[in-house]
């Protein structure tokens, strides 16, 4: 039985991990959400900017269809967020995958909230480059962009027309996956500019940027859906992040059984080897 | 040969290296910073073109060869000429044109009905790869061990809204962990690799390592 349990058919484990996920998206129910402080810093900067008419926030969009079930929700409430409260937003990527993620994320939330692109908003695309590219947007972002994804001129578009820097942003948001990402912008962009930077990323990627927080490189950081789903309670419009909470923590409770489970029958069968010599 | 292949490189090496140093830190290099970093992502854009032949050359190789897998090979290139053609027809705007929107199968579709549902496909297959790799090698077979499975055990439950429910502290204890002892281990870590990076970037520079030539370092 020990011996079954130790070499237990994985095809179980994945059932398991398959009703935990499918089964509380089918039932609904409420689970409390309490945004943590770092997320909260995230809202807080963005909400200090709601009132002033000048204000743009930009947000890269760094990362692509592989974690987009992540970071997509992340964006989707930071927009909302943003066009709320009358706050402009330019977009850029430093990723090819990411162009048509961005763009499904500004025109959902633009036409929510009845925002006009190029005035309200604008996407300005990928260039290549990586870290350099943040280099170049602080030196001359006209240069880096001259036009945004529709062909528009960035120095003809009333919300990019008076942008010259990264300096010129009140608020820099990396949404990353990898590289190029966080490291990268605190290293080429917040350092040399010295612009206010904070950053969403991948539940796994998240304790890696533990100490920028402590130095204040990053002031405030959303880690994985769950960050995301704290962003959305704040902002008091739940949608796939909030939902996807409830397969995500019986997920975890299934996992922690499998390991516990894993643990007591690991703990059985050492005791086991070690009378069986001895009888 | 020998200057081609050995002494150019290194002059290249070694004169971008201390250009980048020097613009960095001269406050009035600061024009030629603009330039290189023009330059680097000239060159950044060409490398694409490079990756695409390295990639489409391996594929057509196991093509070639009928090696085990060749199939998915053969899906590389169907994939790589549909998405190439339809970027290129662009909804009958053209290449050079910005991305013309469409209601068909065009860039978009493929876009989001293929690429971004087969990335969160493969994204979403980790829960069931990690719930079972826990399962058979996550054991507290020493002390640290036990810390860790502890550690991570608080870390899993903290993290999400279910936790809350079973004690109103464990949240709490789970942004600790991570603010405090993985902040002090992940800072550690930083500095060692940053060091590292450093050493072996001046290393570079000034053609001690020169793996990147097809050499062993002296």
């Amino acid at each position: 039985m020990i011996e079954r349990l130790l070499n237990i058919d994985r095809r179980i484990v994945y059932l398991a991990v398959f009703f935990a996920v499918c089964i509380p998206l089918l039932i609904g129910f409420e689970l409390p959400i309490k945004a943590t402080p770092n997320v909260r810093a995230v809202y807080d900067s963005i909400e200090s900017l709601s009132g002033n008419p000048d204000a743009v926030v930009l947000i890269s969009f760094d990362y692509g269809p592989s974690s987009q079930p992540e970071l997509q929700p992340m964006a989707l409430a930071i927009l909302r967020h943003c066009f709320s409260r009358n706050i402009r937003v330019v977009g850029v990527t430093l990723i090819t995958e990411a162009v048509g993620l961005a763009m499904q994320a500004f025109e959902t939330a633009g036409e929510e909230y009845g925002r006009v692109n190029g005035t309200d908003y604008a996407f300005l695309g990928f260039k290549a480059g990586g870290p350099i590219l943040i280099l170049n947007m602080g030196q001359d972002l006209h240069g880096a962009f001259p036009e945004d994804i529709r062909g528009v001129a960035t120095s003809e578009m009333p919300i990019t027309r008076n942008l010259r820097s990264l300096k010129d942003f009140d608020y820099v948001i990396d949404l990353a996956a990898g590289f190029p990402g966080v490291d990268e912008w605190i290293a080429y962009g917040q350092e040399r500019y010295r612009f206010p930077l904070g950053a969403g990323c991948t539940a796994v990627m998240a304790p890696d940027f533990f100490p920028f927080l402590q130095s204040r490189q990053l002031d405030g950081l959303i880690g994985g859906l769950a960050g995301a789903a704290e962003y959305e309670a704040l902002v008091g419009k739940r949608g796939m992040a909030v939902s996807g909470m409830r397969p995500q923590s019986v997920a975890h409770m299934v996992i922690i059984g499998f390991i516990l489970l894993g643990n007591v029958v690991y703990f059985l069968h050492r005791s086991a080897v070690r009378k069986g010599p001895a009888a | 040969m020998y200057f081609l292949q050995r002494t150019l490189p290194l002059l290249v090496a070694f004169v971008a290296g201390v250009i980048g140093i020097f613009t960095y830190y001269v406050p009035v290099a600061q024009p030629v910073e603009i330039t290189t970093s023009t330059w680097y992502r000239i060159i950044a854009a060409f490398a694409l073109f490079l990756g695409i032949h390295s990639l489409l050359q391996m594929h057509w190789r196991r093509i070639r060869r009928n090696q085990a897998g060749w199939a998915f090979s053969a899906v590389v290139y169907i994939g790589f000429i549909v998405t190439i053609a339809l970027a290129v027809y662009n909804n009958g705007k053209g290449p050079l044109q910005p991305l013309a929107p469409g209601d068909g199968l065009d860039l978009n579709w493929m876009y989001t009905h293929v690429h971004v549902a087969g990335g969160a496909t493969m994204f979403s297959l980790l829960a069931f790869f990690i719930a079972s790799a826990a399962y058979r090698t996550f054991r507290a077979r020493s002390a640290e061990a036990v810390v860790l499975l502890v550690a991570a055990l608080l870390v899993m439950l903290g993290r999400v809204p279910i936790g809350a429910l079973i004690s109103e502290h464990l949240p709490e204890v789970s942004q600790w962990l991570m603010a405090t002892p993985n902040l002090a281990a992940r800072r550690g870590i930083l500095l060692g690799v940053s060091l590292g990076a450093i050493a072996t970037a001046l290393r570079i520079i000034f053609g001690i390592e020169r793996s990147y030539l097809g050499e062993e370092g002296q």
